[in-house]
């Protein structure tokens, strides 16, 4: 966990700061130190009360899977992937309701992942973008 | 106070796959959209233009370029961009410069080509109105972040597949009877059921197609529509929205809070509410689309939208008829036409140019069309003028 109030330094690279988060399989969020609202890293004011003092978080990349598919044709460079895959949004655990999307690989059915089924980050790939993977 | 805004004539490409180049396709609507009002390209002040992958079709800066092809280069143009909504985001835009005083008389045109680019190349394409970061990045097709939505709705809301099939059936009702839309064949719950999948639970019969197509309106004032000879119609309520650009960042993944607001600054302004709508044309992109509009919308209470289209309610002799004209799943979604279209279709049904489609005794109608998965949208009411 890191405290960095300063707002100039959130708003500087926060893409890449979440890339580098997730490459730690965390989940970099931030925290309004007005209201206390919690959301992804890359938000620089809070979307709830507009506030600008926002501590930077990085919470563990784990949760549970709120929806997702699985898709037969995939955007450009996807197909690389060589699996097939679903692309998942989830809920991070120990939060009230932050959500965050990415690539889970080698899900081939619906039947592999019910919701509510636990996925955790694993990495953000530059081809892929975040990837998570099934963990129980 | 603000001027009385009137739609005073419309006019639409065929919507498909077309041949002509994306300004010759634009040009096609203007002129019938002009002949429609019964004025010449110089009673236009202004045009609004929108538009999405022009660059595809190596066309950017589209306005100026149209301007002077209708012979009216010194004519002022904009060209707006809001994903699939542009259109109707587009018509607001062109609606508050004519409401304000600024112009008597506009130029409204919605145009895209796409079909050329192929099914990867536009599926990528459409993947960059997404929050790309989070969504078309990370390998989410339209198609996806759609069949993601559907999956929460029919979870929470106990909605099936065959649910949404009937949105589908119905739409492709209407569309056989419409001579412009992009798929006129009639299909059965079993069709769409037992179609490819796309994206789970979606299938191709869930999915609008890729379509090529423009559509224009000409939007003036009250005394410039009352001076014309036409039958015209009148906005009588406009709304916009917006919704976090990512599914991630929404509470509640079964509800698109830009429609919501949209519609609800559109009814405060007309003085109306839900009831009062006689048929609309709403953003039925996926067939889960349409059932979460017309919640959003009012017309129907939150988890009820399945069972009441499956009993028929938005049928063309229903409660409240959705999409008279096809709508974008069977009518086609050129994105950047798809919201001006359905004010052509209103214009068509209330100056009584929509023959068969024609909703009886109509004098208020709605439409709704949004960007990517609701991000941005508006809303508009109008009204027949006798």
């Amino acid at each position: 966990m890191s405290s960095q109030p300063n707002q100039q330094q959130q708003t500087l690279g926060s893409r890449q700061k979440f890339m580098t988060s997730a490459n730690k399989g965390k989940i970099l969020s931030n925290k309004c130190l007005k209201c206390g609202h919690i959301m992804v890293g890359t938000i620089i004011y809070c979307e709830r009360c507009h506030g600008n003092e926002l501590q930077s978080i990085e919470l563990e990349g784990s949760g549970s899977v709120v929806t997702f598919t699985i898709q037969a044709v995939a955007p450009e460079g996807f197909n690389e992937v060589g699996k097939p895959y679903a692309w998942v949004v989830m809920r991070i655990d120990n939060t009230s309701s932050l959500k965050v999307s990415g690539i889970l690989i080698g899900i081939k059915s619906p039947a592999d992942l019910p919701l509510g089924s636990k996925v955790k980050v694993e990495s953000f790939d530059p081809k892929f973008g975040l990837k998570l993977q099934k963990f129980s | 106070m603000t001027n009385k805004v009137c739609v005073i004539g419309a006019g639409s490409t065929r919507y498909g796959r077309l041949d002509e180049s994306i300004i010759e396709i634009a040009l096609d609507a203007s002129k019938d959209a002009i002949n429609s009002a019964g004025i010449t390209p110089d009673d236009i002040q202004a045009g609004y233009i929108s538009n999405v992958f022009g660059v595809s079709d190596k066309q950017v800066h589209m306005a100026p370029v149209i301007m002077s092809n209708l012979g009216i280069p010194y004519v002022p143009g904009l060209t707006i961009e809001s994903a699939c909504g542009s259109g109707s985001i587009m018509f607001r835009e062109a609606y508050a410069n004519v409401a304000a005083g600024f112009y008597d008389c506009v130029l409204a045109l919605g145009v895209e080509k796409i079909t050329h680019t192929g099914t990867i190349q536009s599926t990528t394409l459409f993947s960059y109105c997404s929050d790309f970061f989070y969504e078309g990045g990370s390998g989410a097709s339209f198609p996806g972040l759609f069949a993601s939505i559907a999956r929460s709705y029919m979870a929470t809301h106990k909605a099936s597949e065959e649910d949404l099939a009937h949105v589908a059936v119905k739409n492709h009702e209407n569309g056989m009877l419409n001579p412009k839309a992009h798929v006129r064949k009639e299909i059965t719950i079993d069709d769409v059921l037992k179609s490819p999948v796309v994206a789970s639970p979606l299938k191709i019969y869930d999915c609008c197609p890729f379509s090529d197509g423009a559509s224009a309106v000409i939007l003036c004032n009250e005394a410039f529509a009352k001076k014309s000879s036409r039958q015209y119609v009148e906005v009588i309520g406009s709304g916009r929205g917006a919704s976090p650009a990512a599914v991630q960042g929404r509470n509640d993944i079964t509800t698109i809070p830009s429609t919501v607001n949209a519609a609800n600054q559109a009814y405060k302004m007309a003085g109306i509410t839900p009831k009062d709508i006689d048929f609309a044309e709403v953003h039925d992109c996926f067939t889960i689309a349409e059932i979460i509009d017309i919640e959003d919308l009012g017309f129907f209470q939150k988890g009820t939208a399945a069972h009441a289209v499956r009993e028929g309610a938005t049928r063309r002799n229903g409660e409240i008829p959705i999409n008279p004209s096809g709508g974008l799943k069977s009518k086609g979604h050129p994105i950047g036409a798809t919201g001006v279209g359905q004010v052509a279709e209103v214009f068509e049904q209330f100056t009584g140019k929509a023959g068969e489609r024609t909703i009886k005794n109509a004098e208020i109608a709605l439409t709704h069309n949004f960007g990517a998965t609701g991000a941005s949208a508006a809303v508009h009411v109008f009204k027949k003028v006798e």
